[in-house]
């Protein structure tokens, strides 16, 4: 699985209807379980590995995990980005557990936690 | 279902690097004018610039001018292009790089303040926030924005178009936009031809896999005048992550190699100028190695000092980040180990290559009121994001000095009731139709003929008449099942539109291979009936246009026009 959400760590962006990794990805491929108030890639195989969602979650509650058929499991790849300052750090940690950091400049724009869906105000339920 | 009817003066479908940009120029110099953007994801992080981007690949640094730049791109494209469009583009190049950069894009520059070139036409940048940029741009500018709204087809009467109808992927609303002029930017088609990748990474392609051919469906439905689209982008990535190479091979000077570390290009293609030689030859010299057992092949980055690994990780991680990932998760340095690198399935591309929409200079499709921007648009490859800015800019002005012109415009209850019926069908046969097929058996299908039998890549790209000739017919019978297709939440009816629109891309696609009985570009289109160029009777543009009542693909062939004097296959 590319990218995943650590149920410890999400909030569900404290009852947020549209939180902002289900907005950010490009491919409509996380959703929230409103019941458990937790988000989750429900299309793993569509991910694109882009990181959006990973960057954009204000507890840094997903992880990025390349498919296994790629490559094994226990390096890691963790973007912080400060709510501050123009910049993104990443923490690149290999197999062995070496660890390199870089810290890149970039333009912070901010995500508000949630946003107004235009249009029909419910959720049409299609399921028979 | 809900509709929502909108009236707007510009509508733009698909709200990515031309749209944004677009949006701005036409809220600048049109003020007074409405703007409306149609987004199947959200602006902020849509389309090919979702991870990001490291560098601007079509400047023009010190020294070159839209002269020296068409010819560039006329002798990489084997000395057919459009060299109006390729010229008009790189014109703009400078006012929409300064733009972005004034709205706060990061780009690298020298201790005088000038950009640092990377290669070429290139200059490097730290583009990992440049789609949330061009995003604020576009809002703060005053477009009015519709994210999660998959657009479906165009609206139009007596052949002008009116504007386009969408539903929402957040509650199913059906949106009826009626528009006096409307430009669609919706990017180039992923996902024609069987991925790389399997498995849950059947999505790791390099071009973005949410790109699907639908604006260039909607156009082919509609009647509109197609070019070129068999001129595939077949791009020379990284193994198995299928990231950019452009970031090692100009970034870090590493040259390409066989196994036996051959420097192949130099050695077997010099006369097309080695390591320089055009682009399709880059994919096509690595994927005659392999085919003649001198695979795999790798860009040798070995000697590369720590600080320039550092770089190339760096870079990446502004665009790439699974490159960075891939290397820790193998335990890859690449200063010691070559970096391995592989083709991709075949893209439509108009960006890369020149499939799309035929337009005129100020990229007014054939279609009255309808206007073509970005990969989308045909004609004028080695676009890439400044090019796709400029081409927006040059669309927007067009569309505001056209629209004094036109007279108001207004949609047909018939067409849209149909639509709406059309757009919603696979939900509604999702409840009745127990043996339905789903979006994913139908991509498979798909895919497997257009791999099979329309140069794909376990053929070495290579084609036939006959294999050619098969493929037209397994997919003639596609059409015919479309209505079988089910989808059981918004998401999937979203993926069984992705479906449909591809399935028309790809039987033009076949026409148009058909058609030009010569190999221009090897790789991207190897004819193996007709292995030479044959400029005598090819060096002309291969058009198709679809009969809207009827569906019969008509081909028609547009003359090539030298307006930069010089030799075609030389870039000096
Ligand atoms: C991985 C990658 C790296 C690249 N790196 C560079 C680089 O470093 N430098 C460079 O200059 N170029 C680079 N390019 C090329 C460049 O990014 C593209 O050519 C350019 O972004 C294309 O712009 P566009 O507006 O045509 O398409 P996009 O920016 O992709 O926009 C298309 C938009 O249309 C939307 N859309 C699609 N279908 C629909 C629909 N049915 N309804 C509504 N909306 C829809 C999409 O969601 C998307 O937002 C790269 C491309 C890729 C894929
Ligand atoms: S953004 Fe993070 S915390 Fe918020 S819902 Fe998504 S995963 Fe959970
Ligand atoms: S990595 Fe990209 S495609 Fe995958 S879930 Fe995150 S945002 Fe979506």
């Amino acid at each position: 699985m590319p990218v995943w959400v650590d149920p410890e760590k999400c909030n569900g962006c404290n009852g947020s209807s549209q939180p902002p990794c289900l907005r950010m990805c490009p491919g409509d491929l996380i959703v929230k379980d409103h019941a458990e108030n937790k988000a989750y890639l429900k299309y793993p195989e569509d991910c694109w590995d882009c990181l959006p969602c990973v960057k954009v979650c204000p507890e840094e509650a997903i992880e990025f995990h390349l498919s296994f058929q790629f490559g094994s499991k226990g390096a890691r790849l963790i973007p912080h980005v400060p709510k501050k300052g123009n910049q993104i750090t990443w923490e690149a940690i290999d197999l062995k557990g070496n660890k390199e950091v870089f810290t890149i400049r970039t333009k912070i724009m901010q995500v508000a936690l949630d946003e107004k869906v235009e249009g029909g105000a419910e959720a049409i339920d299609f399921s028979i | 279902m809900e509709r929502k009817i909108i009236h707007t003066d510009f509508l733009i479908i698909g709200g990515g690097t031309a749209g944004c940009m677009a949006a701005v120029e036409m809220k600048e110099r049109y003020p007074q004018c409405s703007v409306t953007i149609m987004e199947k994801a959200h602006i902020d992080r849509s389309g090919c610039l979702a991870g990001g981007m490291n560098a601007i690949n079509a400047y023009l640094n010190k020294g070159e001018t839209p002269e020296s730049f068409v010819r560039y791109v006329r002798a990489d494209s084997c000395g057919l292009v459009r060299e109006d469009l390729v010229k008009s583009m790189s014109e703009l190049f400078e006012y929409g790089v300064k733009k972005v950069e004034k709205w706060g894009l990061p780009i690298l520059c020298d201790d005088d303040g000038n950009y640092i070139p990377r290669g070429r036409w290139n200059i490097k940048i730290n583009g990992e926030s440049l789609k949330p940029i061009l995003a604020k741009a576009a809002r703060s500018a005053g477009a009015k924005v519709y994210n999660w709204v998959t657009v479906t087809n165009l609206l139009t009467k007596e052949a002008r178009v009116v504007g386009a109808v969408g539903f929402s992927l957040r509650n199913g609303t059906f949106y009826v936009v009626q528009a006096k002029a409307t430009l669609i930017a919706t990017g180039g088609a992923a996902g024609i031809y069987r991925p790389n990748n399997t498995g849950d990474a059947s999505h790791k392609t390099w071009y973005s896999p949410y790109n699907t051919g639908a604006g260039y469906a909607m156009g082919i439905r509609a009647g509109a005048e197609m070019t070129s689209y068999e001129m595939r982008y077949v791009a020379i990535r990284t193994k198995d992550a299928i990231a950019p190479t452009g970031t090692i091979a100009l970034g870090a000077k590493a040259p390409l190699v066989n196994s036996d570390g051959e420097r192949f290009m130099v050695t077997r293609y010099a006369d097309l100028g080695g390591d320089g030689a055009p682009t399709p030859y880059r994919a096509h010299g690595p994927v005659q190695e392999i085919k003649e057992g001198r695979g795999p092949i790798y860009l040798d980055t070995r000697g590369l000092s720590a600080e320039k690994v550092r770089d190339l990780k760096s870079a990446y991680l502004d665009m790439y980040p699974s490159q960075v990932l891939y290397w820790l998760a193998n335990d890859i340095d690449p200063a010691r180990e070559p970096v391995e690198v592989q083709t991709t399935e075949p893209y439509v591309v108009g960006g890369h290559c020149q499939a799309g929409y035929w337009v005129d200079k100020d990229r007014r499709t054939t279609l009255k009121g309808l206007y073509a921007a970005g990969d989308v648009a045909g004609g004028a490859p080695f676009k890439f994001v400044s090019g796709c800015w400029a081409e927006g800019i040059i669309a927007a002005r067009a569309m505001g000095s056209d629209i004094e012109k036109m007279a108001p415009a207004e949609v047909e209850a018939e067409q849209v009731d149909a639509e709406e019926e059309r757009a919603f069908k696979p939900l509604k046969g999702h409840a009745k139709l127990r043996h339905g097929i789903s979006a994913v058996d139908f991509e498979a299908r798909l895919q497997k003929i257009m791999e099979e039998y329309a140069g794909g890549v376990s053929t070495h790209y290579e084609m036939n008449e006959k294999m050619l000739t098969i493929a037209r017919d397994r997919l003639a019978k596609l059409p015919g099942e479309v209505g079988q297709l089910v989808a059981s939440d918004l998401h999937h009816l979203m993926k069984v539109h992705e479906v449909i629109d591809r399935i028309d891309v790809a039987q033009v696609l076949v026409e148009h291979l058909l058609f030009r009985k010569e190999t221009r570009w090897p790789t991207y289109q190897s004819r193996t009936d007709f292995p030479n160029r044959d400029d005598a009777h090819w060096l002309k543009f291969v058009n198709s246009i679809r009969d809207p009542l009827t569906g019969e693909i008509e081909m028609i062939t547009r003359p090539y026009e030298q307006i930069v004097p010089g030799d075609r296959y030389q870039a000096k």
